[in-house]
């Protein structure tokens, strides 16, 4: 008997959403499909991560950046080289108020140098501080009008000032932030839309766990996204997903521990971009649009298995 | 499983206002009539111009293209007693947001409507009916099979059939609902869809007490797999009732403004 391809069919479309300006555009999404089981080819973008505090990263990153590690525009620039990826994220770690407590502007003007200094599309990470952030992404997405940035991300306690300057003042991408939690993730694309931002200026960042550390969790909250956007055709749930896996994987005891507090576990470096791999892999096969990694080698990794899927 | 398919009656000729802007080809009463049912989350728009014995062919033309145009190519039933008219209809129709409904075929005189149905690729809405409404289940079953099995010889997807059991007025034959009931969940059991009009349900009951006569059998309906109806979406009861359902049958996501989107 000839083998017949069974195929799904559905009847909803993940939304397209494009990045950047100019040459340097990316565009992520589009798929009517699963990831990889579609006939129009899912491409997974893959960004590299900087920081403007990189005090407690391993020193791996020491040896590869140098001093461009304590300057955010040296750095993204030698990070955007290394890695070859399509587009970089930048966390303004330092305007956590119980850390550095930076100042908005200074923070603001590191954002503006990092976007001048590379040819890849941003995207811009707050401090995790609901309160700081909605201010900072607020004057981050006034600085870079006509970027195309992605604020990285609104979250419930700050969506509206997040989705009303970013998503409709100067028209910049907003992701959304639900923590691995499928409702919350629905619910604020509907008050993102409602406030009036545009669906395909929407990105959800669902979150995601280290592998080993919970990671079944997300992945079947990716799985029943996509179904809902794609199997019931939920509107609220077709927006492109952005996976940041940079600070969970460097964040375990895997890739923490020195070689001197584990030397049964071998090399530091090699450890970390394990996790890192692992984890994003997991994400590009459940789902992400684009993922975010820290390791250059993490980021040429993806690149290499998304395109050896792909074929 | 998907989400509860919600077919809005609304431009229905039955309506003066509707049938006036049949006759004179004025857009404004439909439109404002599609755009109620499609804010209200419809999901089809049925539209029925009544027997149209003459000129059917060209006002169902008129009638299709006018609500795609108008509204991102709406999926349409296409719900008159003129075949030629159906037929017409389709030739104008643009598939891209779902196939034709053709509404309907029953096992008696009108079971060339299935036919119709298969040679244009169309779904069909299926009576499971001869001659008025069917005594009891083994009559409908027997319908049903006799129109599945006209459809899959004529090359329908047995899913392309939406089998309406014929809901049966309260006021009268209140004993035999939880039959239709049963017959739904004998149709969903042999892997096919449902449909059928609702409101026939609460027929000749007082205006306050149809939607929540409608709504409980929409919602027990809907435990027993029924998974479409000819309804009125701009009922907020109903409306509700059937998000609510698709809530816990696990059809949609939940999320806290689920009503507002």
């Amino acid at each position: 008997m000839p083998y017949k391809k069974a195929e799904q069919k559905f009847s909803g479309k993940i939304n397209v959403c494009e990045i950047g300006v100019g040459d340097a555009t990316i565009s992520i999404g589009g798929e009517n499909s699963l990831p990889f089981l579609g006939t129009e080819g899912f491409k997974t973008a893959v960004g590299i991560a900087i920081s403007d505090t990189t005090g407690d990263w391993s020193d791996c990153f020491g040896t590869i950046y140098g001093d461009d590690l304590k300057n955010p525009a040296a750095l993204a620039k030698a990070a955007v080289e290394k890695s070859g990826a399509d587009f970089l994220l930048i966390k303004l770690e330092s305007a956590d108020p119980n850390g550095a407590d930076a100042s908005i502007e200074s923070c603001v003007a590191t954002a503006v140098a990092v976007e001048a200094a590379i040819n890849v599309p941003l995207v811009v990470e707050g401090c995790k501080n609901a309160e700081k952030d909605a201010k900072l992404l607020e004057e981050v997405a006034k600085a870079l009008e006509g970027k195309n940035v992605v604020l990285f991300s609104a979250v419930e306690d700050n969506y509206k000032t997040i989705g009303a300057a970013g998503g409709m003042a100067y028209g910049q991408k907003v992701s959304a932030e639900s923590a691995v939690d499928i409702n919350l993730a629905k619910q604020l694309n509907i008050l993102l839309t409602q406030l009036g931002v545009k669906s395909k200026d929407i990105v959800m960042d669902v979150g995601t766990a280290a592998a080993g550390y919970g990671f079944e969790y997300v992945a079947s909250t990716m799985d029943r996204i996509r179904l809902a956007g794609l199997g019931q055709n939920d509107e609220a749930l077709q927006m492109p997903i952005v996976t940041n896996v940079s600070n969970e994987s460097w964040g375990v005891k895997e890739a923490v521990s020195t070689l001197e507090d584990a030397p049964e576990w071998g090399d530091q470096e090699a450890r970390g971009i394990g996790m890192e791999v692992t984890t994003a892999s997991a994400c590009v096969v459940g789902g992400s649009n684009a993922i975010i990694v820290r390791h250059p080698e993490s980021a040429k990794t993806i690149k290499a298995l998304v395109a050896g899927i792909i074929g | 499983m998907s989400k509860f398919m919600v077919i809005g009656e609304r431009i229905h000729c039955i309506s003066p206002a509707i049938r006036q802007a049949f006759a004179d080809r004025n857009p404004e009463p439909i439109l404002l009539r599609a755009k109620e049912q499609l804010d209200a989350g419809a999901d089809y728009l049925d539209l029925n111009i009544g027997p149209a014995e003459r000129g059917g062919e060209e006002l169902m033309q008129w009638g299709v293209k006018l609500l795609q145009e108008n509204f991102d190519n709406v999926p349409i039933a296409l719900d008159t007693a003129n075949m030629k008219a159906i037929e017409a209809g389709i030739q104008v129709y643009n598939r891209s947001k779902g196939k034709p409904i053709v509404n309907s075929a029953d096992a008696g005189d009108r079971i060339e409507y299935v036919d119709l149905a298969a040679a244009n690729d169309a779904m069909v809405i299926a009576l499971c009916s001869k001659e008025g409404v069917p005594g009891n289940n083994d009559e409908r079953i027997a319908y049903c099979s006799e129109l599945l099995e006209r459809g899959m010889e004529r090359g329908m997807e047995p899913t392309d059939l939406l089998f309406d059991p014929l809901f049966i007025v309260i006021k009268g034959m209140q004993d035999q609902l939880v039959d239709v009931l049963e017959a739904i969940q004998m149709i969903t059991d042999m892997g096919l869809l449902t449909t059928g009009g609702l409101s026939n349900v609460s027929n000749g009951a007082p205006k306050h007490i149809r939607p929540l006569l409608d709504c409980a059998v929409l919602a027990m309906a809907m435990q027993c797999g029924f998974s479409s109806a000819i309804v009125n979406p701009c009922d907020k009861r109903l409306r509700e009732t059937i998000v609510a359902c698709d809530i816990v049958k696990n059809n949609i996501l939940y999320a806290d403004s689920v009503l507002e989107f």
